[in-house]
């Protein structure tokens, strides 16, 4: 473990739709995986930067060329444009904690960046190349690893972490998790936004709306099970505000991704040693932003119920969980490895 | 204060950092993963089979480096004998000139291997937003390999094997994802069904394939639209590619194959007297190569042709593509269990 005032240390987690940073020096920033770049002149001159990171970006996206440059938690690939966005986003992370290169006065930097747990050496070479020369030394993590080192949760627990463009499941057993220990499925945030989307283009199919404001009702009000509350929105309708209840379309779209995650969780527990079945169900951890849906603690316990019964946390800062887990990682990590993991 | 022995949360972190410095040290340096996964039976079996083979070639070869003292005189040509006495540089030149001209050492049998085809992956082509082809005013192929899968589904477990599906509704499921799903679920065979798409409307018929290249453009063509979206880089299919061929995976996917074709073309020629045989075919469909057991992808019929597209909106007709399907995988497991029994195993 380092205390060395000349070395920083960051835990990214790059996320889909969101990605963070925790560093020791005490920020921790949080931005939406967006980057675009003006259009044209018109556009350069009327935003006055080069590049728009996050919810700036998001927000000013008819006068950029927008890029949301991870798919599925990996670098889009045949694409020069989404690698720079990559490289940008990085940057701009590491800048937010006053650690890019014009800002560190000489410190060296060291980061741990989490991927998604079946990310391809491929996809992390992506990563180690988008950092050259922005960090001085870089660990890539399966970003639920990252976690469980968080939450100390390291022996006998099951992470399933929901994020936007992957679901991470992986069970802890006190060595780095094997292929056999975890899944990563498709489903996951995006993929209800998809749905959702596709259930009122059918059922309001005169609203307009866009998958941007699909996604922030889902972030605002999603839920498996029942609700006492209606999820009402408000979208133009032939030009004019009109209300629409979503409560229905809502429940069907997040319920869809339930049999995947309760079918390889229990997959997942059943390759777990037999003695330590119970231990590893009663130690589950949810985290990610779509782990926040309201509900599916409760649900995923139900399913347990049926094979013994078992306990679900649902985790409370789920934003930079991952980063600070990285970050966790890079202070326990000793300074002769760290010697060794140039970019 | 002295220190006491560090507690079992710090000597586990410490051997968990040491393990991830390690993996990141392998992925800088390119040096491959280390194994960290258990195996299924029929796969490590066939992976073992492999292992096997090179050192059958290994032993062949240094029994001609030995001079061959062992061997019987008549098997080999007289250029053989001539090179025994020969000092060690002149014999190691003599012996690959008699290497030439022998046969390559016979390769191990996979019948020596009691090998049970228990667990099927049965792969619906397409799904969700992925429609694959569709008949002018009919049915989508989606929706009719689904069909079918379920049909076969039924049928494979009547007969005692156990049949997993990598999607069961309307879903688009990643290439990627379905060959994992299979290889999680110690899959023994991999089906994939499909329906093709010819732009010579008067030809019909079923073709299978199994993993390999082809110099075919319309075979190259097929398997660039099926593979869209896979998820894989170029960079990732070269390694893939090259596995497949250092296995024994992609003999017993041919044979597979030609089991399964055969089925095909002796049950649905009833019903569909003009079908025809279009082949076992190899071709790098993204699916075979990221499986790790036997895997075949069939197209059982043509959407494009009129008379096949009409048969296939009759559930007898996928019904009895079902049970084609489902005799080309009771042939082919039971072709391997017959085999392993004459062996005497």
């Amino acid at each position: 473990m380092t205390d060395r005032p000349d070395v920083v240390l960051v835990g990214i987690d790059l996320g889909t739709s969101r990605s963070s940073i925790s560093a020791s020096n005490g920020q921790r920033h949080v931005v939406d995986s967006y980057v675009g770049w003006p259009l044209d002149m018109v556009a350069r001159k009327v935003l006055k930067r080069p590049v728009l990171i996050g919810r700036e970006a998001l927000d000013n996206r008819t006068m950029l060329d927008l890029h949301r440059p991870l798919e599925a938690g990996l670098i889009k690939e045949g694409s020069d444009k989404d690698e720079a966005a990559v490289r940008e986003l990085l940057r701009h992370l590491l800048g937010l904690a006053g650690v890019d290169p014009a800002a560190r006065n000489g410190a060296r930097v060291r980061a741990v960046v989490g991927v998604p747990a079946e990310a391809l050496r491929v996809n992390k070479q992506h990563v180690r190349k988008a950092l050259h020369g922005a960090v001085d030394n870089l660990l890539i993590v399966s970003e639920p690893f990252a976690v469980a080192y968080g939450l100390e949760a390291l022996l006998h627990s099951m992470i399933i972490d929901i994020g936007a463009g992957t679901t991470d499941l992986c069970v802890m057993n006190g060595r780095l998790p094997a292929e056999d220990d975890q899944r990563t499925l498709t489903v996951a945030g995006d993929w209800i936004d998809e749905q959702l989307f596709r259930l009122l283009r059918e059922r309001h199919a005169q609203a307009r709306f866009s998958i941007h404001m699909v996604r922030a009702w889902k972030e605002e009000a999603s839920f498996v099970g029942d609700t006492k509350t209606p999820v009402v929105v408000t979208v133009p309708v032939e030009g004019k505000p009109t209300q629409i209840d979503i409560t229905a379309e809502m429940r069907q779209a997040c319920e869809g991704i339930l049999p995947p995650l309760v079918e390889s969780m229990l997959d997942l527990l059943s390759r777990v040693e037999p003695e330590f079945q119970e231990r590893v169900r009663g130690n589950v951890v949810l985290s990610g932003g779509t782990g926040l849906i309201r509900g599916l603690g409760p649900r995923l316990e139900k399913a347990l119920a049926e094979v013994g019964g078992g306990k679900v946390r649902v985790v409370k800062d789920p934003v930079f969980v991952g980063s600070d887990g990285g970050l966790a990682i890079a202070q326990d990590a000793p300074d002769t490895d760290w010697e060794k993991l140039g970019t | 204060m002295p220190l006491g022995p560090p507690s079992l949360s710090t000597r586990l972190k410490r051997r968990l950092i040491r393990d991830l410095v390690r993996e990141n040290l392998e992925l800088i340096h390119g040096l491959p993963p280390r194994a960290r996964r258990r195996r299924w039976p029929l796969q490590d079996a066939l992976r073992l089979l492999a292992v096997l083979l090179l050192p059958v070639a290994l032993y062949g070869s240094s029994q001609l480096l030995a001079g061959g003292a062992s061997t019987s005189p008549s098997a080999w040509p007289p250029e053989v004998h001539a090179a025994v006495p020969f000092s060690p540089p002149a014999a190691a030149l003599a012996a690959r000139t008699a290497a030439a001209h022998l046969p390559a050492p016979t390769p191990i049998d996979p019948a020596v291997f009691p090998l049970a085809v228990r667990r099927v992956a049965i792969d619906p082509g397409h799904g969700g937003a992925s429609l694959g082809t569709r008949a002018p005013e009919g049915p989508v192929e989606k929706a009719l390999t689904l069909d079918i899968a379920r049909r076969l589904e039924r049928l494979l477990a009547a007969e005692g094997f156990e049949p997993v599906l990598t999607r069961r509704g309307d879903r688009e499921v990643p290439l990627r994802e379905r060959a994992l799903l299979a290889n999680r679920a110690g899959a023994d065979l991999f089906v994939s069904i499909h329906l093709n798409w010819i732009e010579d409307r008067g030809a019909r018929g079923v073709e299978t394939y199994y993993a390999g290249t082809s110099s075919d453009p319309a075979v190259n063509e097929l398997a660039a639209a099926e593979n869209r979206d896979s998820g894989y880089s170029m960079a990732d299919l070269k390694p893939l590619l090259e596995r497949i061929y250092t296995d024994v995976r992609q003999e017993e996917s041919r044979r597979f194959a030609a089991q399964l074709q055969g089925a095909l073309v002796r049950s649905l020629a009833a019903a569909n007297p003009a079908l025809q045989d279009r082949g076992v075919k190899a071709a790098p469909f993204i699916v075979l190569i990221t499986t790790e057991m036997p895997s075949v992808l069939a197209e059982v019929s043509c959407l494009s042709n009129s008379e096949e597209a009409r048969l296939l909106a009759r559930p007898e007709y996928r019904q009895a593509i079902a049970e084609a399907l489902s005799t080309g995988v009771r042939s082919y497991a039971a072709g391997v269990a017959t085999a392993s029994v004459q062996k005497g195993i």
